[in-house]
C-alpha cells in the first residue's frame, strides 16, 4: 500500500483511489498512517487525510479535554490541529518521528500557544506573537536513532508497573499533574518528583536495552 | 561541555505541554543548546504520541470533519514569522548571543543591584505573573547565601560560577529548592549572567541581601 500511495502523480489533486484495506475499528497501523501523511503531502490527497482525521481528532479532543480543556475550545483547537496537519505534511518526515508523535506535538503546541495568546491578551496589546515551542528537529546524525526511539518506546511503556504508566500517563494527561499524581497514588506531594524521575529512569532503561 | 540538566520531571513537563510559563521559557533555554536534552525530550514527546494513540477516542462535532475541510480550501494564512531578539534591551558581553527562546520577550536595561552586582526583568509577553529575571555577576563576586521558599531555575547563559555543591558553566542548568541553601561565587577569570525563574519567595539571609529579594520583586 505504501508503495502504491507513493506511485501517486505529485499532480493528483483528485481524491486518491488508495483507502486503508483494514477490517472495521482494526487500527491503521503506523506505517499505514505515515503513507497517509506522506499522500497528503505529496498529492493534497483529500481521502488521505480523511482517513487520518477519523483516526487522529477523536482521539486529539480525547486529549485534550482530559487535560482539562473545555468541550467548545478542545473541538476548535482538534480542527486547528487537522488543518496544521494539511499544511506542514510537507515538514513530516517519518524516520524522525511516528505520525501520532508529530500530530500530538502539533496539538500540544496549538494548546500552549492558545493559553499564551489568552494571556497575551491580558498582558497588552502589542501585537507580539505568541512564542512557538522549541524547535526539536534532530540532526540528520539522530535520525537512525530516532527511528530505534519510535520503535522501542510502546515496548518500553508496556514493560513498565502499573503505577508507573500511570505516572506517566497522568503526566500527559492532567492540568495539573503532580497534584492528581498525588491524589490517585495516595502519596505525598512532595515525593512526586522523585515517582516521576524514577519512571522516566526506568523508561530510559527499557529504551538502552539495560533490562528486560 | 554541559553537565548539569533539567531534572526528568521539568522535561516531561515540557513534552507534556503542561509546564509553567516562566520555568517553560528555562528548560526551553537549555533544551535549544542541549543535543542530549534535545533527545531525551524527543524520547518523551514519543511517549506522548504512543499516549494519544493509546487514548480512548473523544465525541468530535457532527460538522466537525466538514468544517476542517472547509478550512483548508481557504487560503493559507502568510507564514510564521518567529519572534525576534528586539526587546531584548539588556546589552551583552561581546560573543554572547540571547537564548532563542527569550525572542519575544522584553528586557529591561542592567539595573544596578550592589557592587559588581546587575538585573534585568524578564517580561514574558504572554504571561505578566512568571518571575523572570537576568543576573549579570562581576568576576570573583558573591551573590548573598540565600535559600527557596518554593523553586528557582537558573540557566547559565555565560561565564562561570560554583555555588559550593558544584562548578556551573554556559549551558548548565540548575535546580534549587527550599532544601538548598546556596551562595554562588562566580569565578574570577571572567563575569557571569544567568537567567533565572523563581516560583515562590527568595529567602536571604541578612539585611542587605533581603532589601535585593524586595527589589527583583519576589
Amino acid at each position: 500500500m505504501v508503495a502504491t500511495l507513493l506511485a501517486q502523480p505529485a499532480t493528483a489533486a483528485r481524491l486518491s483511489v488508495v483507502t486503508l484495506q483494514q477490517p472495521r475499528g482494526a487500527m491503521p497501523t503506523s506505517e499505514e498512517l505515515n503513507a497517509l501523511l506522506q499522500a497528503v503531502a505529496a498529492s493534497a490527497d483529500r481521502q488521505a487525510f480523511a482517513a487520518l482525521f477519523k483516526h487522529f481528532a477523536p482521539r486529539v479532543k480525547a486529549f485534550l479535554m482530559r487535560s482539562g480543556t473545555a468541550d467548545a475550545l478542545a473541538e476548535e483547537l482538534v480542527q486547528e490541529t487537522m488543518i496544521t496537519v494539511w499544511r506542514k505534511a510537507g515538514m513530516f518526515n517519518p524516520v524522525q518521528a511516528a505520525a501520532s508523535t508529530w500530530i500530538f506535538t502539533i496539538a500540544r503546541n496549538l494548546r500552549v500557544d492558545h493559553f499564551r495568546r489568552q494571556g497575551q491578551r491580558e498582558v497588552s496589546n502589542e501585537g507580539i506573537d505568541a512564542d512557538d515551542m522549541p524547535d526539536t528537529a534532530p540532526a540528520l546524525d539522530d535520525q537512525v536513532r530516532a527511528g530505534r526511539r519510535e520503535r522501542g518506546v510502546r515496548d518500553a511503556i508496556s514493560h513498565l508497573s502499573p503505577e508507573q504508566a500511570q505516572i506517566l500517563r497522568l503526566s500527559f494527561y492532567e492540568e495539573h499533574p503532580h497534584a492528581r499524581i498525588a491524589l490517585e497514588l495516595g502519596i505525598p506531594l512532595g515525593t512526586v518528583k522523585s515517582r516521576v524521575r524514577l519512571a522516566v529512569n526506568h523508561l530510559r532503561r527499557l529504551l538502552d536495552g539495560l533490562e528486560p | 561541555m554541559t553537565n548539569h540538566h533539567p531534572d526528568n520531571d521539568l522535561l516531561l513537563g515540557l513534552a507534556a505541554g503542561n509546564l509553567e510559563n516562566g520555568p517553560s521559557l528555562l528548560v526551553s533555554s537549555h533544551v535549544e543548546g542541549c543535543a542530549h536534552c534535545q533527545e531525551r525530550t524527543r524520547q518523551l514527546e514519543t511517549i506522548g504520541g504512543a499516549m494519544l494513540e493509546a487514548l480512548e477516542p473523544g465525541v468530535l462535532a457532527t460538522d466537525s470533519l466538514s468544517r476542517t475541510l472547509a478550512a483548508i480550501d481557504t487560503p493559507t494564512p502568510p507564514a510564521y514569522r518567529p519572534p525576534t531578539a528586539a526587546g531584548l534591551r539588556a546589552e551583552l558581553p561581546t560573543g554572547m548571543k540571547w537564548p532563542r527562546a527569550l525572542h519575544g520577550c522584553t528586557t529591561t536595561r542592567w539595573r544596578w543591584l550592589g557592587p559588581g552586582m546587575r538585573w534585568s526583568r524578564v517580561t514574558l509577553p504572554y504571561d505578566a505573573a512568571a518571575n523572570v529575571f537576568l543576573l549579570r555577576i562581576g568576576a570573583g563576586k558573591k551573590l548573598p547565601m540565600h535559600s527557596h521558599s518554593e523553586l528557582e531555575l537558573t540557566q547559565v547563559l555565560y561565564g562561570t560560577f560554583h555555588d559550593g555543591r558544584a562548578l556551573f558553566g554556559p549551558g548548565d542548568f540548575d535546580e534549587a529548592d527550599g532544601n538548598i541553601l546556596h551562595q554562588p561565587v562566580v569565578l574570577a577569570s571572567g563575569e557571569c549572567i544567568c537567567l533565572a525563574s523563581v516560583r515562590g519567595k527568595v529567602l536571604f539571609e541578612g539585611p542587605i541581601a533581603r532589601w535585593f529579594g524586595g527589589l527583583v520583586g519576589m
